[in-house]
């Protein structure tokens, strides 16, 4: 019974919040004229059109190749990298300002230089992707190898670990948990990338589909697509967020 | 740095930080400069071998800074683009902090909105761009509200999680000496969320310079993104650059302002970063 009860106290104003937001949005579109905002039900009917009659879907999938391709690449690289960085110390003391400059460079700004360099095809686009997402992980992979004890090495060291089990016992363990941060604000990053890449470079995918939407003045498919990829930004943030706790657990 | 060296047997411990000023050199100094220098060589000669002669590499860009700065032209367009971060970024932390102290400090505050702040912030703020468009047109306004849109939620998120850390035993005294609800969010939560609102302030300004590019970038109006736009696709990569390097020094600028006024104004204060 009281377990009724708290998932009553939880769950409730979550979403009489959501019912009131939406109802408040369906009496702004009603209200305004339909080239500002449309009301909720009106965007609701669009994105099913789009869906059903337009390729929303394959939209979608185009989108996602590009953020998966170029946030793999960037794990890929980042990782390893930030874990030699952070073995190697005097790599790691001479690197570490420039990292520290490109994650703070706002790099949207790099974009017309790929675009007029590698012109319009998929290659450019993941580049950029790659761009926002490595700098997060590769930042938190250091931060987090400044973080392991050296006595760790040098016990690990005086009982003649080879260099493989070092990594796998100690560098891995020690720096994955703040990798995963940089992982989680690396798909926020790599959202952003994603979306600007489409906006910038060639047309394609989510980004298409709204600047379309957008140049025909039709109000109801801008807001469509903004809902899509705001859930999508919601969910791959708790993704994100799960993935992070789980391995902050190693943390001590 | 050495916080773990408290529980670590004593032969341990670490030599102390204060070495002498030739062994710092030659530890930290030294390996930067020489991979500083290793970064712009490769950079120099893999442009020199491989790309056409537009692309910029080190020593064209270089030789460019003079003539880019005394460019009327060029200070125009970075004064438009640092007023209306300015701009943005003050109506984000009035906005921002009053906002998040409301949801920080009032439980159906933040049932009623919590969602929605949470989802504007995960959202990749530059999706907003044709919607600000159509609304307020191919105008400054739309990089006002572009810059808003992306500093205000990380200003509101790290203020509401300050305004909820506050100890509680603040609150019970001052609530003992019978002080109103606004003498004690402008007394007491306000500035012992400070430290939180400054590194969203951190983010947010980040945020802003992002979102004021993109900005230019979608609506062509006159900025250092435009700037950088219009000079890239006219080959100019050099001039571009020079662009390119001025906002990546604001962006570090702001990083290293906030980082010193955190130490400077609150040096009890340490947190690991709240970077999101």
């Amino acid at each position: 019974m009281t377990d009724v009860y708290q998932a009553i106290r939880r769950y409730v104003p979550v979403w009489v919040s959501l019912l009131v937001g939406i109802a408040l949005w369906e009496a702004a579109g009603r209200s305004t004229s339909a080239a500002f905002m449309v009301p909720f039900s009106e965007t609701i009917r669009r994105l099913w059109q789009l869906i059903v009659a337009d390729d929303f879907i394959g939209q979608l999938a185009d989108s996602a190749i590009l953020f998966l391709t170029g946030f793999f690449i960037a794990l890929l690289i980042g990782t390893p990298l930030g874990m030699l960085f952070a073995r190697v110390r005097v790599l790691r003391v001479g690197i570490e300002p420039y990292i520290m400059i490109l994650y703070a460079t706002p790099l949207v700004a790099l974009i017309p230089f790929i675009l007029s360099m590698m012109g319009f095809g998929f290659a450019p686009k993941v580049l950029v992707v790659f761009l926002f997402a490595v700098f997060p992980v590769l930042y938190n992979t250091v931060e987090g190898a400044r973080s392991i004890r050296p006595e760790l090495v040098e016990v690990a060291r005086s009982f003649r670990t080879s260099e493989w089990a070092l990594w796998r016992e100690v560098m891995l363990p020690y720096t994955l948990p703040y990798t995963m941060t940089g992982v989680r604000q690396a798909i926020g990053r790599a959202l952003v990338g994603m979306v600007a890449a489409e906006f910038f470079l060639s047309s394609t995918g989510l980004g298409q589909l709204i600047m379309g939407a957008s140049q025909n003045f039709d109000t109801a498919g801008v807001f469509a697509s903004i809902l899509v990829i705001g859930l999508i930004g919601v969910g791959l943030m708790r993704l994100g967020l799960v993935i992070e706790r789980h391995f902050a657990r190693w943390r001590n | 740095m050495t916080e773990s060296a408290v529980n670590v047997p004593i032969s341990l411990v670490r030599a102390p930080k204060s070495q002498p000023l030739t062994e710092r050199l030659r530890a930290t100094f030294m390996p930067r400069l020489i991979t500083g220098i290793v970064i712009l060589l490769v950079w120099e000669l893999v442009v020199r071998a491989l790309a056409p002669a537009y692309v910029a590499k080190p020593s064209t860009v270089l030789m460019a800074i003079p003539r880019v700065i005394t460019d009327p032209a060029f200070l125009k367009a970075t004064a438009a683009t640092l007023t209306a971060v300015a701009e943005g970024l003050a109506i984000a932390l009035v906005f921002g902090t009053i906002i998040g102290l409301l949801i920080g400090r009032s439980a159906a505050f933040d049932r009623a909105i919590r969602h929605y702040v949470n989802g504007f912030y995960a959202m990749p703020m530059i999706i907003v761009l044709p919607l600000f468009s159509l609304w307020f047109g191919y105008s400054s306004a739309t990089r006002i509200a572009t810059i808003i849109f992306a500093a205000i939620f990380s200003i509101i998120v790290n203020v509401a999680d300050g305004a909820r850390s506050v100890p509680r035993e603040y609150m019970e005294v001052a609530r003992s000496f019978r002080s109103n609800r606004l003498s004690m969010l402008i007394g007491i939560v306000l500035p012992s969320s400070m430290p939180y609102l400054l590194a969203g302030f951190r983010l947010a300004a980040g945020r802003a310079l992002i979102g004021a590019v993109v900005a230019e970038f979608f609506i062509s109006i006159g900025g250092l993104g435009y700037y950088i736009l219009y000079n890239s696709r006219s080959y100019h990569h050099n001039e571009a650059f020079v662009g390119v390097m001025l906002l990546a020094a604001f962006g570090i600028g702001f990083e290293l302002l906030v980082n010193w006024s955190t130490r400077r104004f609150m040096p009890w204060y340490r947190r690991d970063e709240k970077a999101n």
